[in-house]
């Protein structure tokens, strides 16, 4: 129920409820006052009604009095003419309104009847003698009347004496009390309309006599209860109506008839007005609750709506829309709300942009960061439609080494002092802050060689020793660049193809490196062939190609350094430099190690079967060197083909070694303690440790033939590989040299007594057929 | 004149038979002890007396005057034989009539006349009534007892020269209940009383006759 039902609700409930109650406290006072004013109407009208009964009674009484007087009754009187008597009284009792005419002598011998069988009216019976003798006793000195039964109906018995002028006879008249005289009484006067009499004859119950038009038996439930009258007005119910009802004896004496009127005072017409007023005042009522309702519908309307229009800003702000709302021309509470909301809504927008601030800015730099810059160059690569980008990567490789060093505030100036620096050299171009040791540079639009122009000047400004209290300090940076569009289309490549670059540029003597597709290990359709070469393992699809490796001194093959390769059901025939690096990642390389052993030494029995003296040579990753196990199933190889150890010679670079040393050392120890020669593969481009290769149980030094290739033209690289050379042979090693591509570079090692020779001037990598070929030429 | 004579006579009497007449006195007072006027006390005697009767008087003829809406004297003793006469000396008509079986009539009397003599020739009462004015009564008390007389105002009756002997007294008045039976007593006059008293109540019946309160009458 919303805000604005509940509250008109509210207020009509409120005015039915008070409006009931006052209608019915104004009921009961009026009913209250009605019946008070109902009690005294009654006791004034019963005094009216027995006044005007006494009244009527003297008038009657007078009447009859006056008839008593006509000249020729009483001659007829005095003369005992019965018939003109007769007539007479019959008259005269028409005159007054008697039903009832006697004419008796004066001590009560009715000798004239009105109401007797007999045709001249002579008493008839024992109505002979007049039945009411008490009413005679004072009649001679005045008129008598008094309310009596006859023959089961009340009159009015009026008794005068006829004089002539001497008292002569009697004259009784009886009116018969019933519904006509009380209608007549009421049409003469304003009694109430709700009147009854009744009658005791000799104390017996009571009994209506008359009724007035209304005909309510008022006195019924008056008498219920036994003979006694109330004294009080009382409260009676009557057909459904409530009456005050009163009853009022009179005329008791001297008659043998009690009488007394009941007159009632209707409620239900003391309240016509009322009920009237209360048609009017419903009517008021509904007007008013309609009013009301309106007036309350408007109100809350006026309150709900303001709160439904900040319900909808809160919506809105929940959604991200900070538009302030409307101002209103309010100044309520409602107003305030509003304001403290619009201020609160300002509060929030405030916070949430340093919020978003400190999400997309780096704390130190105050450059963006990562995320933030990702979007920025998104947006700018989607909005723009560039076709060209470059995104530099710029690595402080010592900052570690600072941090751990001289702490973070030192750390952070420099990262700090290398960000303004980026922002002067590449003014207006987005500066970010990646990591905690790189940043990033977007240059849009930009091509290599404005990338890589930049590029140098990055490395110049921020390889400038950076002074601190007496401290110089190198940040060492290096640059790895990705562009746009050829190393990433969107900025997620981008900046990771840029991250690797830049770890390739680590590694390197030359910091500004490009991103190379493909020496990246973590092209991720590299990623797939590791699946892949499960399968391979499984399958056929590997195979070792053997080069063979020339004794220089003997000029003849000595033996032969197998090379995996796998034949790609897609990609076709992929290197050991295509998958050996990832297998390496991804922990297949031990599968991989295992199955060039058992393929490798299988084919050295093979080789032995056929008489010829080949050694073979192996490569081992650097995780091979971690696996204890290793010699134990070399030698076990070994021994299953049958094959001497001395034929085998496991090759392993120098990185390798130092990766993990001291476990490296305990498995080659092992090896080479069952025989096998072990040899030190690419030797001279690695962290090569003097320290280390005296204590590694080698016997053969493998020059890296970055050095080897140029052997004819450089001579420093004549230098480096004779100093090799004779520091293996002087330190007992067997030297090889690698990537021999010419006969210069031969015979050069031949000058410098190099051991072994091993390139394409020599031979290719081949498949064991070719070997064959190749060895036994046809 | 022949009251005198009569007076004379009874001077004689006394003179004569001093000790064997005596004087009484009426009395004749209501149940409150007032007087009662025009009351008509008659004796008879009911045994010998030792002395005659006085002798009736000789037939008259007495006026009855209606003054001021009223018959004048409201009572008045007659003798069979005496006549009465009927005198208007009002301004209004009078119409007096009477129903009563001694001697009924009915006679218009203009103002300022007299009616014929009436001859009242039988003992009772007589009743009389003005029709036209309801409260005027009078009464005829005709009568042949040899003791009767009408009180004064001052409710009283004496009779001179009683002989002794026994008498029935009757006293009578118009307001007496006609229920109740005539007021009488027995009368003893000793020979050794000069001088009686014989006080006499009545029970009366509120007086008829209206009352000319023009204070309070508006006609």
């Amino acid at each position: 129920m919303g805000f604005r039902v509940r509250l008109v609700a509210f207020l009509v409930a409120i005015l039915v409820i008070v409006q009931g109650l006052t209608w019915l406290l104004v009921f009961e006072v009026t009913r209250h006052e009605s019946i008070k004013v109902g009690e005294r109407q009654l006791a004034s009208a019963a005094e009216v009604f027995v006044n005007q009964l006494d009244d009527i009674s003297l008038r009657i009484a007078n009447s009859v009095q006056v008839l008593a007087l006509d000249y020729a009754l009483r001659e007829s009187i005095a003369e005992h003419d019965r018939a003109t008597v007769l007539s007479a009284l019959r008259n005269h009792g028409r005159r007054v309104g008697a039903a009832r005419m006697l004419l008796m002598d004066l001590d009560g011998h009715i000798s004239a009847d009105t109401g007797s069988a007999d045709p001249d009216g002579r008493p008839t019976g024992n109505h002979a003698l007049f039945p009411f003798p008490e009413l005679l006793n004072g009649v001679l000195e005045h008129p008598v009347a008094a309310v009596v039964a006859m023959d089961g109906h009340a009159y009015w018995m009026v008794v005068v004496t006829v004089n002539a002028p001497q008292p002569l006879a009697l004259i009784a008249a009886g009116i018969p009390i019933d519904d006509h005289l009380l209608a007549n009484m009421q049409r003469l006067s304003t009694l109430p309309k709700n009147i009854e009499l009744i009658a005791s004859t000799d104390r017996g119950p009571w009994k209506v006599v008359a009724r007035g038009d209304r005909h309510v038996p008022l006195s019924a439930p008056l008498l219920r209860d036994g003979k006694a009258l109330p004294a009080a007005p009382v409260l009676v119910k009557v057909g459904g109506r409530e009456y005050v009802a009163l009853a009022r004896p009179f005329g008791r004496s001297p008659g043998n008839v009690a009488m007394a009127v009941v007159i009632g005072y209707s409620l239900d017409e003391a309240l016509g007005p009322f009920r009237s007023v209360t048609a009017t005042w419903l009517l008021l009522v509904l007007l008013g609750l309609a009013v009301g309702a309106v007036g309350a519908w408007l109100i809350a309307r006026g309150v709900a709506r303001p709160l439904e229009e900040l319900a909808d800003t809160a919506a809105r702000i929940a959604s991200g829309d900070y538009t302030p709302p409307p101002p209103r021309r309010r100044h309520d509470e409602l107003a305030r709300l509003a304001d403290a909301f619009t201020r609160m809504l300002g509060a929030i927008r405030e916070r949430e942009e340093r919020i978003r601030f400190q999400a997309e800015h780096d704390a130190i730099t105050g450059t963006p960061n990562r995320v933030a810059a990702e979007a920025i160059v998104q947006r700018d690569l989607a909005t723009t439609a560039r076709h060209s980008g470059a995104l530099l990567m710029i690595g402080l490789a010592r900052l570690p080494d600072i941090v751990k060093t001289m702490g973070h505030t030192i750390s952070d100036h420099l990262m700090h002092d290398a960000s303004v620096q980026l922002q002067t050299l590449a003014p207006g171009q987005l500066v970010a802050c990646a990591t905690d040791s790189q940043l990033l540079l977007w240059l849009p639009g930009a091509g290599r060689s404005e990338a890589i122009t930049l590029a140098f000047r990055v490395r110049d400004a921020l390889g400038r020793p950076w002074r601190e209290a007496e401290l110089s300090i190198d940040a060492a940076p290096a640059i790895g660049i990705a562009l746009h569009p050829q190393h990433g289309a969107d900025a997620s490549a981008l900046l990771q193809h840029a991250e690797v670059a830049l770890f390739a540029a680590l590694g390197h003597e030359d910091p500004v490196s490009f991103y190379e597709p493909a020496t990246d290990p973590h092209r991720p359709a590299r990623l797939a062939l590791m699946g892949e070469l499960r399968q391979a393992l499984d399958g056929d699809q590997l195979s070792i190609a053997y080069q063979p490796r020339l004794d220089i001194a003997m000029d003849r093959i000595e033996g032969v350094e197998g090379l995996v390769r796998w034949n790609h059901p897609l990609h076709g025939p992929m290197g050991p430099d295509e998958f050996v690096p990832l297998a390496e990642k991804t922990g297949n390389i031990r599968h991989l190690t295992r199955w060039v052993l058992a393929s490798g030494i299988a084919q050295l029995r093979q080789w032995m079967d056929e008489g010829r003296e080949l050694r073979l040579a192996l490569n081992l990753s650097a995780r091979d060197l971690d696996d204890a196990d290793l010699p134990r199933r070399v030698a076990a190889l070994l021994g299953a083909h049958g094959v001497p150890a001395r034929r085998l010679v496991l090759e392993v670079t120098e990185s390798a070694v130092m990766a993990e040393p001291d476990a490296a050392l305990k498995v080659l120890q092992r090896l080479a303690a069952q025989d096998i020669d072990i040899a030190i593969d690419d030797f001279g481009v690695g962290q090569s440790s003097l320290a280390y290769l005296r204590r590694l149980p080698v016997r053969e030094l493998k020059i890296d033939k970055s050095f080897v290739a140029r052997l004819g033209e450089d001579r420093e690289d004549q230098a480096i590989v004779r100093a090799i050379v004779d520091l293996g042979h002087r330190l007992g090693f067997r030297v090889v040299a690698e990537g021999v591509e010419n006969s210069t570079a031969l015979d050069c090692l031949r000058d410098m007594g190099c051991d072994f020779a091993q390139g394409f001037f020599i031979a290719r990598p081949l498949e064991a057929a070719a070997l064959r070929d190749f060895l036994d030429p046809p | 004149m022949r009251l005198y004579r009569l007076v004379l006579a009874g001077f004689g009497l006394a003179f004569w038979l001093p000790a064997m007449a005596a004087v009484l006195n009426v009395q004749v007072l209501d149940d409150h002890g007032k007087p009662i006027g025009d009351a008509v006390v008659s004796m008879v005697a009911s045994a010998a007396t030792a002395g005659d009767p006085p002798a009736l008087p000789v037939a008259q003829t007495k006026i009855i005057d209606q003054r001021r809406e009223t018959f004048l004297p409201y009572v008045e003793i007659f003798r069979p034989g005496d006549r009465v006469v009927f005198r208007n000396s009002d301004t209004t008509r009078h119409h007096v009539y009477s129903f009563s079986p001694t001697r009924s009539f009915e006679m218009v009397v203009r103002p300022g006349r007299s009616t014929a003599p009436l001859l009242l020739d039988r003992a009772g009462i007589v009743a009389v009534g003005c029709n036209i004015h309801d409260h005027m009564r009078n009464w005829l008390f005709v009568s042949s007892a040899p003791w009767l007389a009408i009180t004064d105002a001052a409710g009283q009756v004496r009779f001179d020269a009683m002989p002794v002997g026994k008498y029935t007294v009757t006293v009578w008045h118009p307001q007496l209940s006609p229920r109740q039976p005539p007021v009488e007593r027995q009368l003893d006059v000793p020979a050794d009383r000069a001088d009686m008293k014989l006080p006499v109540t009545l029970s009366l019946l509120p007086d008829p006759r209206m009352p000319m309160d023009h204070n309070r009458m508006q006609y």
